[in-house]
């Protein structure tokens, strides 16, 4: 029989991943982790492949119960993880034993929570990935009483005083605050917004709650198109910051349409796109401008952290004897 | 000579080339043929194109590859361009029955109203000729073509629906779609089709590319039910 892990409270979760690339061209948007960067950092802790499936919870209580022992991750924003009642820490691997219930409470600050296993689980796959793309109707959440196929177990990694952390991998944990600072970049139509364009960054904007994967509408001091005339559509980057007639910003993320037709004002960097998967409606989101070099440089030094975490990760393991899964 | 394509950079991870100073049919095949290019060398990190009417969308992960790069890709392909054969996949054409007006079409009479036409004029012109896909755009794999020869374009609602209906057939500046999934939209509808466009578990996603044609048919709200469901892959000729 299947050893599987089964949900108890569901809360708001999904089966994710980092997204359904190469598609584009089809016409398919990406979706996948809001926060990559939390989701990437929670299957390196486990070993795995960082494409692996993982849960996305976001914003409400969630627990679940494996059938064997297993080693998790937990990432994203701060929440309270407990394994049978036991407060254990986020961003390093934690082992579960069979029957013990994994609880994530009281998530704050941010938005949304992920939690991997070691060897992930079994997940439907659409055009090669398993995040949900609600367009589509494909990938619901998880309901009461669901059960996850763990095609891996981890025998338990004991320390000998319970209580005191067994692993201290130091995991690049980003700093998540409100008011949030979103960098952006120069968009291909700043021109477009004259002097306007400027106060994108002079005051902060508002994130209204019409805000979601696909994108967040923002209410502020929007800067308006002074030119005219219609735009053909043309693809459009995550990230993308569009002015649409009216008084709110929209702020394209991973679920966003691959085409639109109104002009970009900036673009979101790479590093702040994963920021922006936890911020929350109702919070103040500040922007700051940055050069490409910056920007780049910024997410080179994420990536290279997460890859030095895989490499410290893959040690530890060695040396406890847990196996690495290998992941298709 | 790289005076065909203005290269722009958009983000940190994206870069958009838009064709120059080439008529409408040869700045689309250029993009198109952007795409194929880069598409055939597998560059590492490249995860995203997106080749449109007049532009290409080169999404990439900056840890892998950077704009110099790209940039360089581009110019060195774009200069090809002149000198390279065309394109030669055969073009489909699938002719595709649609109810037009009344609860399938909502603003076709404000359409009209727009082109200072009758609603059966803007039918005519709708179903008079083959309309060429351009690219394939939201949501999910829409084929969005050339608009029908109206006399101006259409503006687009001021208010957007917040659910447009799979198989709504909808026109907006110079340009036409079908909506295959449920989703928001701000394009005027004018009509509906009984097909079904998209089998979400084809591979690719779509039955049609771009270059393919549509040649749409006025139907009556009567004969609904003798497409409904028929897959667009069966309803090419």
């Amino acid at each position: 029989m299947a050893e599987t892990l089964v949900i108890r409270t569901p809360g708001l979760t999904t089966v994710q991943d980092l997204g359904r690339v190469g598609r584009s061209r089809y016409g398919l948007p990406a979706n996948g982790a809001c926060d990559q960067h939390s989701a990437r950092v929670a299957n390196v802790l486990c070993g795995n492949d960082d494409r692996a499936p993982l849960l996305e919870i976001t914003a409400l209580d969630f627990a679940c119960t494996p059938s064997s022992d297993i080693l998790i991750a937990v990432t994203g924003a701060p929440a309270d993880l407990t394994v049978a009642g036991v407060l254990r820490p986020q961003w390093e691997p934690v082992s579960v034993r069979a029957g013990d219930t994994i609880r994530v409470s009281n998530i704050r600050q941010g938005l949304r929570v992920y939690l991997a296993v070691l060897g992930s689980f079994e997940a439907d796959y659409l055009q090669g990935s398993c995040a949900p793309d609600t367009v589509l109707g494909f990938g619901t959440g998880l309901n009461t009483g669901d059960e996850l196929v763990l095609p891996a177990s981890c025998p338990p990694v004991a320390h000998p005083f319970s209580g005191i952390p067994l692993f201290r991998l130091h995991a690049p944990v980003p700093r998540l605050s409100s008011p949030w600072t979103i960098d952006v970049t120069d968009g291909p139509d700043r021109a477009d917004f004259g002097d306007t364009g400027a106060r994108l960054f002079a005051a902060p904007f508002t994130v209204t709650p019409q805000s979601n994967h696909i994108g967040l509408r923002l209410r502020g001091d929007v800067p308006r198109r002074v030119t005219k005339g219609e735009i053909l559509s043309r693809g459009v980057p995550i990230g993308a910051i569009e002015v649409p007639a009216g008084d709110e910003l929209l702020v394209l993320h991973r679920g966003r349409g691959v085409t639109a037709g109104y002009p970009v004002l900036a673009v979101v960097t790479a590093t702040g796109l994963s920021a922006l998967g936890q911020v929350r409606p109702g919070q103040a989101i500040s922007f700051r401008h940055r050069t490409l070099d910056q920007a780049i440089t910024a997410y080179r030094a994420q990536r290279n952290a997460v890859d030095a975490l895989r490499t410290r990760v893959h040690s530890a393991f060695a040396a406890l004897r847990i196996p690495v899964p290998v992941c298709s | 000579m790289h005076n065909n394509v203005v290269i722009t950079d958009c983000g940190d991870s994206g870069l958009i080339a838009r064709a120059v100073g080439l008529g409408t049919e040869e700045g689309w095949q250029l993009v198109h043929a952007l795409a194929d290019a880069l598409d055939a060398v597998q560059l590492s990190g490249v995860h995203g194109l997106v080749p449109t009417y007049d532009t290409l969308l080169v999404e990439f992960d900056c840890t892998s590859t950077d704009h110099d790069t790209l940039r360089s890709i581009l110019w060195h392909e774009a200069a090809r361009f002149a000198s390279a054969a065309r394109r030669t996949r055969e073009p489909r054409r699938f002719v595709v029955p649609v109810v037009y007006g009344g609860e399938h079409g909502p603003d076709l009479p404000e359409v009209a109203d727009q082109l200072g036409l009758t609603a059966s004029e803007v039918v005519d012109l709708h179903t008079g000729s083959d309309l060429t896909v351009r690219c394939l755009g939201a949501p999910a794999g829409a084929p969005m073509m050339d608009g029908p020869p109206f006399p101006a374009p259409i503006p687009r609602l001021a208010s957007p629906r917040v659910r447009v209906e799979p198989g709504c057939v909808a026109v907006a500046g110079r340009q036409a779609v079908i909506c295959p999934m449920p989703s928001p939209g701000g394009w005027p509808l004018i009509g509906r089709t009984p097909v079904s466009v998209l089998d979400l578990r084809s591979d690719p996603l779509t039955a049609y590319f771009p270059g393919d044609t549509f040649r749409f048919v006025a139907i009556s709200p009567d004969e609904w039910d003798d497409y409904a469901d028929t897959p667009l892959a069966a309803c090419h000729g």
